[in-house]
């Protein structure tokens, strides 16, 4: 027997394989010093390695290859969404360098490098075992992250995610296994025949299938554990977890939606997605009215963030697939950036995700208040950032596909969350009732990805990156 | 005698919603992790029979893959139990409250 | 009909009674507990701890443990069974795999898992 794998198909898991190299040199490094490895060791080697895979997959941009017979692709679509993972891995390590506890470090940076591998499978995933793999891999690494820190809420927030986020894989695997009993086949590329729009096995297997993935992208029925667990993890994981598992999340649905559904069949069965979304937007943003806490203010706005993007892919339209790519990454540098701003305020501990700690900051450190507004608008997505270029393109997409009432939801929406935003900002600049004490000065690191995410967040107003002809990247 | 796939497919629905019941209905944790691998093992019967079905082999690895994740899922959950257990003495989500949603 | 058909049905009459004659008293009798009423009869002794014992937390640990390992041999025999056709590919990857491995077992080691206190 020849082994039917060319050095095309290696080079597809190149990017993955240094990533999860890299987790491994971090174990053992650790393992043949004495005691626990330096901090900016373990950092150290995690970023050069995140780096590595970042150089090597925006190589593979222009390659499509389908490597494995369809079980991994390369090319733009898994380009984009890989760089996005690696994004908010680079992000979390820089703000755990800054903020993170000394203990445990080798094992929380390998953790959160293997995180990154499952979501950059997930990204170039064409196949329902490299998906499966994929998400377990990701949510598997992310259930220890969210109890890496010796802290009560830390601890209940990992049984929570791990009880409810396996269930929702339980849904999903069950799914894939309906989905695989109506074709005799695991490869999205399958799925496309048109003869399986009549057979009750593929309906009940692409709705388990799409519960799963409304689970991990915490739309509304499914979205009680997005606060308590972004609330209970440590600040850089919640940064990691709210951009890498949406990110690759998407990335599957895009790819189930464009490359994987029998034509006729998408309507129907999609439809009940969009409701979700539609209800996500409005409970997201009315859910941050009431919080006191960064992370769950956060949370409930990443509820409603998924709402927008995946509003922008309702109808299934090309330019819809672009429209919600730019909005992702928007999304990544806006998010990352409010919580690198959360940590250069905590320095050590987490003061910076109680809401209180921002009261005056515009008169103690205006230039992180300036950056932390800058962040604020984007997510409310007011002018001068990408999140308002982000969210006319998403209403156009919407209203020429037809889901005006997605766009009327998505306004309505955005109506309710100025108020969240606003009074957070405003508190910013209104006089400090107590002067609270200065921080010290935070690692220049942190400081560095306020500034970058700042600056992207505004960029991306003016040069609208986004991959001109995406769609048959995907398939 | 060959078995018909629709006795698998009743026999797995059934191991489903016995799991999806567990984890809904009881409150210690272990047993609900038990209950989500009685889940993950009704997806691995369908896999097998429908392998079986279609003489497809993919399913057969299929199931294989969710065995060795499924055993790694489990080892993560004692863990996560076990650190709760530590400091918690009393093990009950009920009891676990901290956080409201 | 199936020689075997009698018995089915005597078998889900037999249930149907059990299940009528345990459940149907519990519907129709009046209940008016008292502190007598609801004590340990007679000999009984009030319980006074859970039923089921704890376990040591070291035990989980080792079950934890066992589990991993003992679900990664299994993927040496698909290996074993295919090792003359995949020949030098296949003995890379499993060479890869059992790095992987132990690199693992090595960390779980040097930090202390297998130490029974």
């Amino acid at each position: 027997m020849t082994i039917p794998f060319t050095s095309a198909d290696w080079n597809a898991l190149v990017p993955i394989a240094i990533v999860a190299v890299a987790a491994l040199l971090v174990l053992v490094v650790d393992l043949f010093v004495r005691g626990y490895a330096p901090r900016y060791v373990s950092i150290g080697i995690g970023l050069i390695g995140g780096i590595a895979a970042g150089v090597v997959v925006a190589g593979q941009f222009g390659h499509n290859y389908n490597a494995f017979f369809g079980g991994f692709m390369t090319g733009g679509f898994t380009s984009v969404f890989e760089e996005i993972v690696l994004l908010a891995l680079l992000g979390s390590l820089i703000l755990y360098g800054a903020i993170g506890t000394p203990d445990r470090v080798a094992g929380t940076t390998a953790l959160m490098l293997w995180s990154t591998c499952g979501a950059m499978l997930m990204a170039g995933a064409a196949n329902l075992m490299t998906i499966f793999l994929g998400l377990e891999l990701l949510s598997l690494s992310l259930y220890c992250l969210c109890g890496m820190v010796d802290r009560k809420t830390a601890r209940e927030a990992a049984l929570k995610y791990l009880i409810l986020s396996s269930t929702a894989t339980g849904f999903m695997l069950y799914g894939m296994a309906l989905l695989f009993g109506a074709t005799g086949s695991v490869m999205l590329a399958d799925f496309v025949n048109p003869a399986l729009a009549s057979s009750a096995l593929f309906w009940m297997g692409g709705g388990m299938f799409l519960i799963g993935l409304a689970f991990k992208l915490s739309l509304v029925p499914f979205h009680t554990w997005a606060p308590d667990v972004y609330e209970g993890a440590p600040l850089p994981v919640t940064a990691f977890m709210s951009v890498a598992t949406k990110a690759a999340t998407l990335a599957v649905f895009a790819r189930f939606l464009y490359a994987a559904l029998p034509s006729g069949a998408a309507e129907k069965l999609l439809l009940p997605m969009w409701i979700v979304a539609g209800i996500s937007m409005i409970v997201g943003n009315a859910g941050m009215l009431a919080q006191h806490d960064l992370k769950r203010l956060l949370a409930y706005s990443g509820i409603a963030q998924a709402g927008y993007i995946l509003t922008a892919m309702a109808g299934g339209s090309a330019l819809g697939l672009r429209y919600a790519m730019f909005y992702l990454t928007a999304y990544t540098f806006m998010n990352l950036g409010a919580f690198a701003v959360a940590a250069v305020i905590s320095n050590d501990g987490e003061q910076g995700s109680r809401l209180t700690s921002y009261e005056g900051l515009a008169h103690r450190r205006p230039l992180l208040a300036t950056a932390m507004t800058i962040f604020l608008l984007a997510l409310a997505g007011l002018p001068p950032t990408a999140g308002f270029l982000g969210k006319i393109l998403i209403l156009s997409s919407s209203v020429s596909a037809g889901y005006d009432w997605m766009a009327a939801l998505l306004i309505a929406g955005t109506a309710i969350s100025l108020y969240a935003y606003g009074k957070t900002i405003f508190a910013m600049y209104a006089r400090p009732r107590h002067e609270p004490h200065d921080p010290k000065p935070c690692a220049p690191l942190a400081w560095a990805s306020v500034v970058i995410c700042a600056v992207a967040v505004i960029a991306m107003t003016f040069y609208p990156l986004t991959p001109s002809n995406i769609l048959p990247l995907v398939k | 005698m060959p078995v018909a796939i629709g006795n698998y497919i009743a026999l797995s629905s059934v191991m489903f919603f016995i799991g999806v019941a567990g984890v809904l209905l009881r409150r210690n944790p272990l047993v609900m992790l038990m209950s989500i691998e009685l889940m993950f093992n009704a997806a691995n019967l369908l896999f097998m029979a429908f392998a079986r079905a279609w003489l497809a082999n993919a399913g057969q690895v299929f199931a294989f893959l969710v065995i060795t994740v499924a055993a790694a899922e489990a080892a993560i959950g004692l863990a996560i139990v076990v650190t709760t257990f530590r400091s918690e003495k009393n093990v009950d989500v009920d009891e676990i409250r901290l956080l409201r949603g | 009909m199936n020689p075997y058909g009698p018995v089915a049905i005597y078998l889900c009459v037999a249930f149907a009674a059990a299940l009528l004659f345990s459940v149907l008293p519990g519907l129709l009798q009046r209940q008016k507990p008292n502190p007598q009423k609801l004590e340990a009869y007679e000999c009984g002794v009030e319980p006074t701890s859970a039923v089921a014992g704890r376990f040591p937390v070291r035990f989980y640990l080792v079950a934890m443990l066992f589990v991993i390992f003992d679900v990664e041999a299994a993927s040496f025999y698909p290996w074993a069974v295919q090792m003359h056709a995949l020949r030098v590919f296949g003995l890379l990857e499993m060479i890869v795999f059992i790095i992987v491995l132990a690199i693992g077992y090595a960390y779980v080691w040097k930090k202390g898992g297998f130490v029974w206190r």
